[in-house]
């Protein structure tokens, strides 16, 4: 087996639809505006979602999607990752796959029935995410699973650390559920999730270094900041290298639990990392709530801590997790 | 990005797998010296032997004249049957092959690349110079032009295998006029000339495997230039571009197993309070598995930049990416290594020198360009940032 990780061609015409289309259509500049946050944009344009084909990419045609693989998924999830589109559009993407019949599953490829995120605090409830408009929560929970939101009790709007996605906090107990390949490949999605925002960060500090002047010269050019910015392009290769690697090669024999767990656990530094170097780049600015950079920083907590954390990921690396 | 596979990519990697295995040398490698030489070709001989040298070479120097995916192949059987690093061999194999390959003339060819492949001669490459280390453009080694032949006058430094090797790939300085980049020459040199006076130097780890070169009127024959007289600067950086090829597989596939053998002797050792065992230190966990994720992406990474290569003829900036990763990450595995194993980590010697390993592991950060230098070159030449003082 010889894993070629250069995009196909289709590959790249996916990747750059979706791209175009989120860069016209859902700029990260719109979670400046209340209005937009909570996934108002994405319910805006979800007509347009549904009709890119996003919801249905990896699953089987005999099962109604366009039987394409989860690498392609992961080049989506990147792109939505690139924007931070809301993280429900991710769960909307894996819901199908987790539907346990067809009725269920063709409602979620066609965008009628809408999921988001739901995860497990200890014992005691959890998190729903941008659940505005949703029937059903992708739980993840250990593994992942797909339940109606009614049995999670009813909602209470908190305040948590992105400001720019809705969260509620349910009080009923959420079932476990066990991790297996459902698991693994949403996983993988959330690690591309975090990849996009390691490239977007570093794009952001890129472009930034070689603008901003100071002492009369660009900043890039002062090694203290090229250095960061390469550190950087080298966190986000080798996540991405090995979300896609992972993607790639899933249910081919190598362990996916551990290839996805070394992805999630790379994206997760990658992403915070570059989004803590961003807003150094970007000095006093970077320190405002005027600058995006922050939205990346926020959002790459939620993601991480969706995916289930760094300790998990160690601990599943070395065949220590329960 | 796919997985590529064949009947025929199966047959050939068994074919490789079979022949691996009867023919992997038993005996343990000398750790220097013409002793280690010697084996190195007599294995490079073997492989020649068998069909196997130069898989993606010319077929008319003495190679197979498969694709790249074959080559590949046998790059990863080959370190997945433990065969010895190409060693004295590396750069014949890895830089001086390839860049004739591409830059030298029919005869340049002709008269070396079957040696090479056969394991009778050997490559040491003639770059580094004690003022010209990062900076490479600044070498001073002077040749001047007398008759049909250079007379070559200077120093190089950090040779490897410079005292065991038959050739050089020596950079000059052909013309001090010109500007930096634009007066050097790529030549080959004969390390038997008249002239050539060679120190040996000791590594830290205790081994010889670099040397200081002196050259004293040395003459070289004006045919044996590769690439135009005052062109070498752009020879040599193609042969730089190919350090960073599918020659690192080997030694991802070696800093991978260390790992895995770490993460046993954690799972096996008493913990140093002498309760439980090392493993059950949750630090211990994070440490251990962050570089499990990060050997991982080492291999993630050179698949990236393999497919990389399969559509581009000479090696980009990306290179360094890997590089860059590869030699950080090699100095962590093996320093987590002694601080993991306590006192008795530290003892030379035994069935694997710990100690040793995690001393030369400090050279892959430094030869071939720095750390430092690779992240100029990513930033300035991957993402575009204004440029400073170097980059190579
Ligand atoms: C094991 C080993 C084998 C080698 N084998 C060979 C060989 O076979 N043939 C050969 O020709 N050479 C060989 N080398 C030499 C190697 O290529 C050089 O050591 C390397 O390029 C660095 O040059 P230098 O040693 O002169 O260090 P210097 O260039 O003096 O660097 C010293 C320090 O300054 C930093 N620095 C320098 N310039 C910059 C800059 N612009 N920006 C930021 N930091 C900078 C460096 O990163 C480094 O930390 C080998 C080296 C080693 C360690």
């Amino acid at each position: 087996m010889i894993v070629d990780l250069h995009p196909t061609e289709d590959q790249r015409m996916i990747e750059e639809s979706v791209r175009a289309f989120l860069a016209d259509r859902l700029p990260v500049e719109r979670l400046r505006e209340p209005a937009h946050q909570g996934g108002a944009a994405e319910a805006a344009a979800w007509a347009e979602l549904t009709a890119l084909g996003l919801f249905g990419l990896g699953l089987d045609e005999a099962r109604g999607g366009l039987g394409l693989g989860l690498a392609e998924e992961a080049l989506v999830a990147r792109a939505l990752g690139l924007h931070l589109v809301s993280p429900s559009v991710v769960a909307q993407m894996i819901a199908p796959h987790l539907a346990p019949d067809d009725a269920l599953r063709a409602a979620l490829v066609a965008g009628e029935t809408r999921a988001a995120f739901a995860n497990r605090i200890g014992e005691a409830g959890g998190h729903l995410i941008d659940g505005a408009g949703a029937s059903h929560a992708v739980l993840l929970a250990g593994g992942v699973a797909l339940i109606g939101i009614d049995a999670l009790g009813s909602p209470e709007p908190v305040d948590a650390i992105d400001e720019t996605v809705r969260i509620a906090r349910m009080l009923a107990a959420f079932p476990a559920a066990p991790r297996d390949a459902a698991s693994d490949r949403a996983l993988l999605l959330l690690a591309a999730y975090l990849t996009g925002i390691a490239q977007a960060t570093r794009d952001m500090a890129v472009a930034y270094a070689i603008t901003r002047e100071q002492f009369g010269q660009p900043i890039g050019a002062f090694q203290a900041i090229k250095h960061m910015a390469a550190d950087m392009a080298t966190r986000a290769a080798a996540a991405e290298a090995q979300c896609f690697h992972a993607a790639v090669t899933f249910g081919r024999g190598l362990d996916d639990g551990i290839e996805a767990a070394a992805a999630a656990l790379l994206a997760e530094t990658a992403a915070l990392a570059n989004a803590g170097a961003n807003i150094q780049i970007h000095g006093g600015m970077g320190f405002t709530a005027e600058c995006d950079a922050h939205l990346y920083l926020k959002r790459a907590h939620l993601l991480a801590s969706l995916a289930g954390g760094r300790r998990l990921h160690q601990r599943r690396l070395l065949g220590t997790a329960s | 990005m796919k997985i590529i596979e064949s009947p025929e990519l199966d047959a050939f990697r068994d074919e490789c797998r079979a022949w691996l295995a009867d023919n992997v040398p038993r005996e343990k490698r000398p750790p220097e010296g013409p002793a280690m030489r010697d084996f190195d070709l007599a294995w490079q001989k073997r492989q020649y032997e068998g069909g196997w040298a130069g898989v993606s070479w010319p077929k008319d120097y003495g190679g197979r004249g498969l694709s790249v995916l074959e080559q590949l192949v046998w790059h990863e059987e080959y370190a997945r049957a433990g065969a010895p690093p190409s060693g004295s061999m590396f750069v014949a194999l890895s830089h001086a092959g390839p860049t004739l390959i591409v830059s030298g003339s029919k005869a340049q060819k002709a008269r070396h690349l079957p040696t090479i492949l056969r394991g009778e001669e050997n490559w040491c490459q003639g770059f580094s110079e004690p003022g010209a280390g990062s900076d490479l453009a600044a070498l001073k080694t002077r040749a001047v032009i007398d008759g049909d032949h250079l007379v070559v006058n200077g120093t190089k430094i950090w040779t490897s295998y410079g005292h065991l090797a038959t050739w050089q790939e020596l950079l000059v300085r052909t013309d001090p006029d010109l500007p930096r980049h634009k007066g050097i020459s790529w030549v080959i040199c004969d390390m038997r000339t008249p002239g050539i006076d060679i120190r040996p130097i000791k590594a830290m780890s205790g081994l010889t495997h670099f040397c200081q070169v002196f050259y004293d009127d040395v003459r070289i024959p004006l045919a044996n230039v590769v690439g135009e007289v005052n062109g070498g600067w752009r020879v040599a950086m193609t042969t730089l571009g190919f350090e960073r090829g599918t020659g690192t597989i080997a030694h991802q596939i070696e800093l991978s197993n260390t790992v895995d053998r770490l993460i046993a002797a954690a799972r096996d050792l008493p913990a140093a309070d002498g309760r439980g065992r090392v493993i059950d230190d949750g630090a211990v966990v994070a440490d251990l598995a962050t570089l499990r994720a990060e050997v991982l992406a080492l291999r993630s990474l050179t698949a990236a930049s393999v497919s990389r290569g399969m559509r581009e003829e000479v090696p980009g900036a990306e290179g360094n990416i890997v590089a860059l990763w590869f030699g950080e990450l090699s100095r962590r595995v093996h320093a987590a290594a002694l601080d993991l194993l306590g006192p008795r980590g530290l003892e030379r010697g035994g069935d694997h020198d710990w100690p040793l390993h995690y001393l030369e592991a400090y050279k892959w950060a430094i030869g071939g360009g720095t750390s430092e230098i690779r992240r100029n070159a990513i930033g300035e030449r991957v993402l575009g940032l204004p440029k400073g003082p170097s980059a190579r």
